[in-house]
């Protein structure tokens, strides 16, 4: 099996030349394609993982909000919801977020200006043991009755369209990924077959000699998978750069506030241990790819030349 | 060894080349194959070496009859058979020595079991400091007795030359012929397309001539 993907080295020189202008072509252009297919993979699993991570802790959480509202008490209300909301089934705890903790809050997306001024809602945090046990629509119900101006947030709404979004956002890259990848593939039959044409003399002479079929493409296949295999490697060590050189960026380059938002949305932008072996996969389907492509238009180039 | 039967051949839909040529070729015989230019020389020794197959007739070669055969089992066939082209046809990145020794190479012998076999043939044919040469630093002479030795590595049952003493002085050519002669004494049946005819009159073998498409053998 190795020895027909790689061909027989052992037994002697090799027969095609091991570099032409037509191959460091090919090596630069899968390097190229795997770049952008490692990219368009990682920012695919950054916001699938992101929305799932968002998802996921925003389910576990409903929020209380009470708007300010003259003649009412804000503390005193904050009471009330805390303790409606712990009689609620279903709920693990809930407690009053402190006026400096809202302004935190908002300060990544606010920036540094003074929020103190603004009419800002008061925030009850709801933690819930099972989001599908607890029962939010009473608790509404509820929190309507007793407070004026306090409404249940569930956040269904945003996760809705959150999920939307990313779900989107993953279709629309795994669609660029297999755009990428046809694209790949086409480019690696006309780049095969330009190599198969410009190495016909050698072909010819190793009919002559009685070199079968399944020999030539086995001396053909060891070159374009060594070609697919470095261009492959240089693509995937680039899109790694990519994404270090990026959190790095988000890190340590950007303003603190746009830097705090970028990192509560993406982390610090990597796409984690899974999104780094999906780019090593990534790589070993392009080679795989380039090796399968080259080897199958070898054969049809063979199968058309005369013996 | 080789059976013509009433073969013709045509390229497309062009006037045929070569007309009903029928004869036999024993084995371990040597023949010269003779004829002005534009005769048909070229494309019966392509027939011979099955890269061709003929428009009508049978062609039989090794027991085998080879319009019947498919393009493996020509392939395999194709290993019994030795060729000099008139244009030396070696690879020009591949050095003296691995141009020689290509069709060891096609047959998966490792390098350590030929690489003496090769060297000594290389000296034999003058090429022994030319070894790791590659092809465009060799003169002509020096590509053809590369090419001719090339040809000879994997001792074929047939050897097959096309011209292959046009750019070899004539010293050389007659060392070359020798060597022909002294491959035929040890069993390979040998075709030499030639218009030396020094050769036809040195060596009484007989001679394969072909006049507007058809043959005649003269013992």
């Amino acid at each position: 099996m190795l020895e027909a993907l790689f061909g027989s080295r052992d037994k002697g020189f090799a027969i095609v030349p091991q570099t032409s202008v037509a191959g460091r072509t090919l090596m630069l252009l899968i390097a190229i394609m795997t770049f952008l297919s490692c990219v368009t993979f990682g920012c695919v699993v950054l916001v699938q993982q992101s929305a799932v991570a968002w998802s996921a802790d925003v389910g576990r959480e409903v929020t209380i909000q009470i708007r300010p509202l003259e003649g009412e008490v804000m503390e005193s209300n904050l009471r009330i919801a805390v303790e409606l909301a712990e009689a609620t089934q279903g709920v693990t705890r809930a407690f009053a977020l402190s006026e400096a903790d809202g302004e935190a809050l908002l300060t990544p997306w606010l920036g540094d200006i003074d929020i103190a001024d603004l009419s800002v809602p008061r925030l009850v945090v709801v933690q819930l043991s099972d989001p599908a046990d607890a029962d939010l629509a009473a608790l509404a119900s509820h929190i309507a009755d007793a407070i004026p101006g306090a409404t249940l947030d569930t956040h269904a709404l945003w996760r809705q369209q959150i999920n939307a979004m990313a779900g989107t956002v993953v279709v629309a890259g795994l669609l660029v990924l297999a755009l990428i990848l046809i694209a790949t593939a086409l480019a690696i039959v006309f780049a095969t077959r330009g190599t198969m044409s410009s190495n016909r003399e050698i072909v010819d002479v190793l009919h002559f000699i009685g070199a079968s079929n399944r020999f030539i493409a086995t001396e053909f296949q060891g070159r374009f998978l060594s070609i697919g295999l470095r261009g492959g490697a240089i693509g995937g060590v680039g899109a790694l750069l990519f994404f270090l050189a990026a959190g790095f960026v988000t890190g340590a380059v950007l303003p603190s506030p746009s830097a705090t938002q970028l990192t509560i949305l993406f982390d610090r932008f990597l796409p984690g241990l899974t999104g780094f072996v999906g780019l090593v996969g990534v790589v070993v389907l392009i080679a795989a790819l380039t090796a399968v492509t080259s080897r199958l238009t070898v054969q049809r180039f063979l199968a058309q030349v005369a013996p | 060894m080789i059976e013509f039967d009433n073969v013709g051949l045509r390229y497309g839909f062009g006037p045929e080349i070569l007309k009903d040529l029928s004869f036999g070729i024993d084995p371990g015989s040597f023949h010269f194959l003779t004829g002005p230019s534009g005769a048909g020389k070229t494309s019966l020794l392509r027939l011979l070496l099955l890269s061709l197959k003929p428009t009508r007739g049978h062609i039989r070669m090794f027991g085998k009859d080879v319009t019947s055969l498919d393009r493996d089992q020509l392939l395999q066939m194709r290993r019994h058979i030795g060729i000099v082209f008139q244009e030396f046809r070696l690879l020009e990145h591949l050095t003296t020595f691995e141009n020689v020794a290509l069709p060891l190479r096609v047959r998966g012998q490792p390098q350590e079991d030929y690489r003496a076999n090769v060297e000594e043939l290389l000296e034999w044919v003058g090429l022994g400091d030319r070894m790791n040469v590659l092809p465009a630093l060799l003169s002509g002479g020096e590509k053809q007795r590369a090419a001719i030795a090339r040809a000879v590595i994997a001792k074929p049952d047939l050897l097959l030359a096309d011209e292959p003493t046009g750019n070899v002085d004539p010293d050389l050519s007659e060392r070359l012929l020798r060597l022909f002669v002294e491959l035929n004494r040890m069993g390979t049946t040998i075709i030499v397309a030639t218009h030396e005819l020094s050769f036809l009159k040195r060596f009484s073998f007989p001679r394969m001539s072909l006049i507007d498409g058809a043959l005649a053998i003269n013992a």
